[in-house]
């Protein structure tokens, strides 16, 4: 075998590497595309609009607060 | 009308009783023909013989003096070795695997399995992970066709939460710098056999390269692409690795960073909306179609089963994935991998080979990630600690717990778990697009 194999290793790291990164870019892109577009056009309902939702997000404030004290008593 | 009814009746019983003579005709005439097969085949021997006979079929006598003509499951010659010696080596191995998993706790969800169908495909004369033998069976089912790495796939899907991810993109790119493990490797596969210690192919280097990914199912997807016949040294290389994460990666992450380095405290995560949850899934899928086709079976599945969670309406699809399905295919895939630890096809001086550059894959991998991290902070905007880089590797979840164990070993307050998933979800793409880049090479 005379092809060079080392030399085609580092064809397939270059075009590899290349294509992950540039789709992660281009992800990273959209992600941030993304949200801009949700936060300007669909903002999330604020908290009181609805009953319903806000007991749910006061359920997350409350789990929130309880994970922080847990974990500031196990730093104690 | 009784008369008529009476007619019918009769009829009926002299139609299941002719019915019923034909049947006993039927049975007769075959009890007849099996009786006399069976003294064809069967002569009375002395009862000397017969013991004789049957010392020579126990797995005794298989394993000191194996029979000549035996094939292995591809219907190939085995050397004398596999078959004696070679057996009894890797039959211990598989109890090595046992206590690893039992007692060491080495992701037995899958170690497990593996060994147990380690030692059932080193059985002598059964024939288990033959073509004919259940080991065989399950392998033609959903190995050798990438059937069951997908399904997982779905199930990880499922289990897998983008928020983190969402709410700083920009750590994906240590998902990505990670995937260097994979071609860094398969650089040194190459160029061992170019050196002529091993004989790889490309093909065979780019499967083993891809154990860098710390990814069990890409692992075991691309292995059965590209080179099914070291798919139980890549899938034991992975899984074992995978499970030595906390080993392997802390002394890396430690010596390429500075005490300040570990000492940052990243600014805490934003709320990421559902609606930005349910379309990421099917945004990825979409840049997957654009850019690499051949990576979509992994991602669509990987997405698909992230989208019925995300969906929320389907709770009873989503509870399915993530526990009846994935435990299902786990015991299948482990069973089915660990037909391909048979001594003729694990005991071959390229699992050694394997094992190494496997060790190697992973190092470089949570080296480039961390080194990653350095990189991206000498741009400005928010600083990055570079302990989450190494968890751009995949394996999900335990190289996010490994960034936050030694970040909290500097700073007790350092909670970094959840910006570890980030770079941790980011990594598990990368390796899917990464596989997907390695196939469409070899088309």
């Amino acid at each position: 075998m005379e092809t060079n194999l080392i030399a085609e290793g580092f064809k397939f790291m270059a075009l590899g590497m290349g294509t992950v990164f540039l789709f992660l870019i281009i992800l990273i892109v959209c992600m941030n595309a993304m949200s801009a577009i949700l936060h300007k056009y669909f903002p999330e309902p604020q908290p009181g609009v609805t009953p319903d939702v806000a007991s749910k997000q006061d359920n997350k404030k409350i789990i929130a607060a309880i994970t922080a004290a847990i974990a500031h008593h196990r730093q104690a | 009308m009784k008369f008529f009814v009476l007619k019918l009746l009769a009829l009926m019983l002299f139609g299941f009783a002719t019915l019923h003579a034909n049947a006993e005709v039927h049975h007769a005439e075959a009890t007849e023909a099996l009786s006399t097969h069976k003294e064809e085949s069967y002569h009375t021997k002395p009862l000397d013989e017969m013991i004789g006979g049957f010392l020579k079929s126990t797995g005794v006598s298989a394993l000191i003096n194996p029979d000549p003509d035996e094939l292995n499951a591809q219907g190939e010659q085995m050397s004398e070795f596999h078959k004696s010696w070679g057996r009894v080596i890797m039959i211990l191995l598989t109890f090595f695997l046992f206590w690893l998993a039992i007692k060491k706790g080495f992701e037995p969800l899958l170690l497990l399995p593996i060994a147990f169908g380690g030692l059932l495909a080193n059985i002598p004369v059964a024939g288990i992970a033959g073509e004919h033998g259940f080991l065989g069976v399950i392998y033609n089912m959903g190995l050798s066709n990438e059937l069951f790495p997908i399904l997982i796939f779905m199930g990880v899907g499922a289990m897998t939460d983008f928020g983190p991810l969402l709410s700083n993109p920009k750590t994906a790119l240590l998902g990505g710098a990670a995937q260097f493990g994979i071609f860094g490797t398969l650089v040194g596969a190459v160029a061992l056999s170019q050196m002529g210690f091993v004989d790889f192919t490309l093909q065979q280097a780019s499967a083993i390269s891809i154990i860098g990914g710390a990814d069990g199912p890409t692992s075991i997807f691309i292995a059965t692409k590209l080179a099914p016949e070291l798919l139980g040294a890549i899938a034991v290389a992975s899984y074992s690795y995978m499970a030595m994460v906390p080993i392997i990666q802390p002394p890396i992450m430690k010596a390429l960073t500075t005490d300040a380095e570990r000492k940052i405290k990243m600014t805490t995560l934003r709320h990421v909306s559902r609606l930005e949850k349910l379309i990421f899934p099917i945004m990825v899928l979409v840049l997957a179609i654009l850019v690499l086709p051949e990576s979509t079976p992994l991602i669509g599945a990987f997405m698909f089963g992230n989208f019925l969670k995300e969906s929320g309406v389907v709770e009873r699809l989503n509870d399915t994935l993530q526990n009846a399905l994935i435990n299902i295919v786990t015991i299948f895939l482990g069973l089915g991998v660990g037909s391909k630890l048979a001594a003729d096809q694990f005991l071959v001086p390229d699992t050694m080979f394997i094992m190494a550059l496997g060790i190697i894959a992973f190092s470089v991998g949570t080296a480039a990630g961390v080194l990653m991290a350095k990189i991206m902070n000498l741009f400005p905007g928010n600083k990055i600690n570079p302990l989450i880089g190494s968890a751009g590797v995949s394996a999900v979840p335990m190289a996010a717990r490994v960034s936050n164990k030694v970040g909290m070993e500097y700073d007790r307050s350092n909670m970094l778990l959840m910006h570890a998933m980030g770079p941790n979800v980011a990594g598990v793409i990368g390796s899917a697009v990464a596989a997907g880049v390695l196939i469409s090479l070899f088309q």
